[in-house]
Parts: structure tokens; sequence; C-alpha cells
């Protein structure tokens, strides 16, 4: 496909800012594509490419700082290269002690920022190395969170005792394992989130009175909570939840939330 | 040989000669021909950086991107395409005005994000060609005697990275007039190139 004079006139005007890099969007493939084929306008952006190379070089001119030699050449993965250091020529003589002078401060400062690196390095390293051990041992504790479970679970002697929500919580529900050997994994869900200063606590319901099983710190997703039980617990005719002031009671005072008979 | 390379101008045929050889050293893995790349042209490229960014701190981060890029892409460097130093001069100017636009945006998210991906290559587009001092000076003098109607438009545009149109807006013009006096102040700048004008 040819453009026609029209389109090369239009199209001519373009290349200038085209070859400065001032052209985007349609208007730039428009006019690649009429450079391939138009050998004028090719020849006129050879000519404005200087334009666009001259404006570079019309800016004020600035040293970059010793520090970011080192850190472009560091990030292309390589050691700090000491910089080449001038041939002493006798007429140079004293102009190349200069430089020599010159290219050890330069190596000095490049140096410095080499260690200020190295140190960053370092200490990132250490949190690295301290965020792993508190990684492991909240791994730690999470295993034998769950030996617990599964050794209450897979107890001879465990039970399994549903609790009901009550009018406090009607959509309330739990799940107790209980085995007086190993002890207690309570489940729960829909519990309604605890007040300040208050707190649940389970009862273990006898036929002379309730005896406290120990607080829940039972979270939003109802996570199994797991509790140590005292083996000489009577052994209960039920199971109850209530709601009671933070540290716990002796005796049950708030109202009940779960209630299961262990039958 | 030290001091005679600081003599050594942009441009000059034994420079652009030692930067394809550099580059092809590059893309053998030699770690000391991007030292040798740097050492010649860093100059030039941070006051670009700077000209358009503004902060120091923004002009390195721009210098670091550019010569990762060039470490990583050395071995797809077409010789055919122009010189090296136009080429960096190219991808300088493209860095520096997408972090500018960024900036604009959003400056810290941006920031925070560019520290955290490859850059990817915004397609620069032509590459630029150096002049000699002597031919850059008279751009220097052509540029200051523009009308300002010409200068301010040019330098939105290769400056900042304005497009036509928001160039027109910001400066209340219609985008034609906007795009004839951008090309009369490169066409006299072109002139001034070519020894044409004063």
């Amino acid at each position: 496909m040819t453009t026609d004079a029209n389109d090369h006139d239009v199209l001519r005007e373009q290349v200038a800012l085209y070859a400065v890099g001032a052209l985007d969007g349609p208007d730039r493939a428009a006019v690649e594509s009429h450079l391939r084929q138009c050998d004028a306008c090719a020849a006129d952006l050879a000519a404005f490419r200087q334009v666009g190379g001259a404006l570079a070089q019309a800016v004020p001119q600035h040293e970059p700082s010793p520090a970011l030699r080192a850190r472009v050449l560091a990030a292309a993965g390589r050691p700090e290269r000491m910089r080449a250091l001038p041939v002493v020529v006798p007429w140079l003589a004293a102009a190349a002690m200069l430089a020599v002078t010159a290219g050890l401060s330069v190596y000095v400062a490049q140096l410095r920022e080499r260690v200020r690196s190295l140190e960053l390095q370092l200490s990132d390293a250490i949190l690295r190395v301290n965020e792993g051990e508190r990684r492991v041992n909240v791994m730690l504790r999470a295993s034998a969170d769950l030996e617990r479970r599964f050794d209450v679970i897979s107890a001879p002697d465990v039970r399994r005792i549903e609790l009901a929500g009550q009018p406090a919580a009607p959509s309330a529900s739990a799940r107790v394992f209980w085995s007086r050997s190993r002890g207690l994994v309570f489940t729960g869900s829909n519990l309604p989130k605890l007040p300040a200063g208050r707190i649940y606590q389970l009862w273990f319901v006898t036929t002379t009175a309730p005896v406290s099983a120990g607080l829940l710190n039972t979270d939003d997703s109802g996570r199994p909570i797991v509790l140590g039980t005292s083996p000489d617990i009577p052994t209960p005719i039920a199971l109850a939840v209530t709601l009671e002031p933070e540290g716990g009671v002796l005796a049950p005072t708030g109202d009940k939330y779960l209630v299961g008979a262990t039958q | 040989m030290w001091l005679l390379a600081v003599l050594v101008k942009l441009g000059d045929a034994a420079a652009a000669e030692a930067d394809r050889a550099a580059v092809s050293r590059m893309a053998r893995g030699d770690r000391d021909a991007l030292a040798d790349v740097y050492d010649r042209h860093a100059r030039l490229l941070y006051s670009l950086a700077l000209r358009i960014v503004r902060q120091a701190a923004d002009a390195e981060d721009v210098l670091q991107e550019v010569f990762a890029q060039v470490w990583r892409h050395a071995a797809r460097y077409d010789v055919g395409r122009g010189t090296v130093i136009g080429w960096l001069v190219t991808l300088t100017r493209s860095r520096a005005l997408d972090r500018l636009r960024r900036g604009r945006v959003r400056p810290q998210a941006a920031a925070d994000e560019a520290l955290a991906r490859e850059v990817p290559d915004s397609s620069p587009g032509v590459d630029l060609a150096l002049v000699s001092e002597e031919r850059a000076a008279a751009v220097r003098s052509a540029l200051e005697a523009l009308p300002e109607n010409q200068r301010v438009p040019l330098e939105l545009a290769y400056y900042e990275g304005l497009s036509q149109s928001e160039i027109a807006a910001k400066l209340g013009v219609p985008l034609g007039t906007i795009k004839t006096r951008m090309r009369q102040a490169l066409v006299r700048l072109r002139d001034a190139v070519a020894g044409q004008v004063r």
C-alpha cells in the first residue's frame, strides 16, 4: 500500500516530532509505516534525530555521585571493580599522581559504599534468621497442639458430647471430646463475640453441683480449644457453657449459652 | 591514557566504536565492559535524567534502571540501529519520563511498584543521535533564542513527555497551533545542527 501525496505532506510534518520522541499512539504508528516507504521522509528523520540528541545534550551538566557508579555496577550482579589507574608517562608524572589520588579517593568512596551495602545485607540476613526461628516456633506449637487434640480424640475412653445453643445464643453449637485420662477438646461455632471483660466458662454438671472444666478462650472462628481436666472430676450428667466475668468464677453466675447431656 | 580518555568527546567515532565493542563484550558476560560504558556516558545520561525528573535520587534510580536494562539486553542490541549512546539517551529519556508520569499519578505507590517489578520496555521509539559539542552548543543557543510560544511547547514535549493534546490543553492553545509551533521550533533547531543559522 502506498500513501498518496496528500498523506505524504501531512506525515512529513509529523516526522520532526516523531524523531525527537514527541509522538505517540496512532500518529506514531502512521509515521513509522510511512517512513518504511518514503526515502525523503527517512532523510528528514536522520536530520531530526540529531535534534533529539542535541536536546539531550543541551541540558545543564551535573556529575553523578561515585556511590551511583557502585550501585549501578553492583546491580549487574558483580563485585565492585577498581577503576583503572593511569599509566605513568614521564612528562605526565605530576598529572598522573593527581589522577592516582583522584582514583584512590573514588576507590575509597566505593569501598565505603560497599561496606555499607554489606552491613545492610548482614542486618537483613539476621532479620531473616530471626523470622525463620519465629516461624519454626509457631509451627512447633501448632504441631504440639494438633498432637494433643489427636491424643484426646483417639483416647480409648473418649466420649463425644454435642452442646446445643440456648435462648442467649440460639444458633450456637459445640462439640466436645472428653477423655478422663487425656483431657478435653472443645469446638464451638456461632458463639457470640465476647463482650469486654467477660469470658465463656465450661462446666461439668454433676448430680451435686456444677464443677468448672476451664475457661474457653475461643476465637471468632470457633477454633477448637484444648483443655486439661482433672482426673478426679466427677462423671458429669451434662456439660454447659455460661458467660462469666473475666478470670472465671467458682460457681456459674451468668446466662447459659450452651448445654448438652453426656448421654 | 586515562587523561586522554577524558578528552574524547561524545559522538567521536572512536568512542562510538569502543561503545559497540563494549556492548558486544557485555553480551558475552564481560562485566568490566559495563563499567567502561558507564564511565564514558554516565554524566550526560545523569544530567538528562535530572533535567526530566528533577530529584537527584530519582535521576540515580533512572540511571540504575537504564544500565540494568542495557546489561540484560546487550545481546539483543542491533549495531545497525544507531550508536550505543543514541540508544542510551533514548532509554534514559524514556525511563525518566515514565518515572515522571508515575510520579504525577501516584507518587509513593508508583515508586514502590517500580521497585517491586521488572521494568518493562516501554518502546522508546527511534534512537536519538548525538552531535558534536559545538553543534550541541549551537542548538542550545538556538533553543534559547526561540520565541517562547515555540520553545515552551517543545520543552513540555521533550523534557516532560506531554502529548501535543496535553500541551494544547495546558497552554490553552488550539492543537493545530501547537503542532505548527513545534514543527517550526524543530526546523530551526535542525538548521542550527546543520550550521545553517547564525
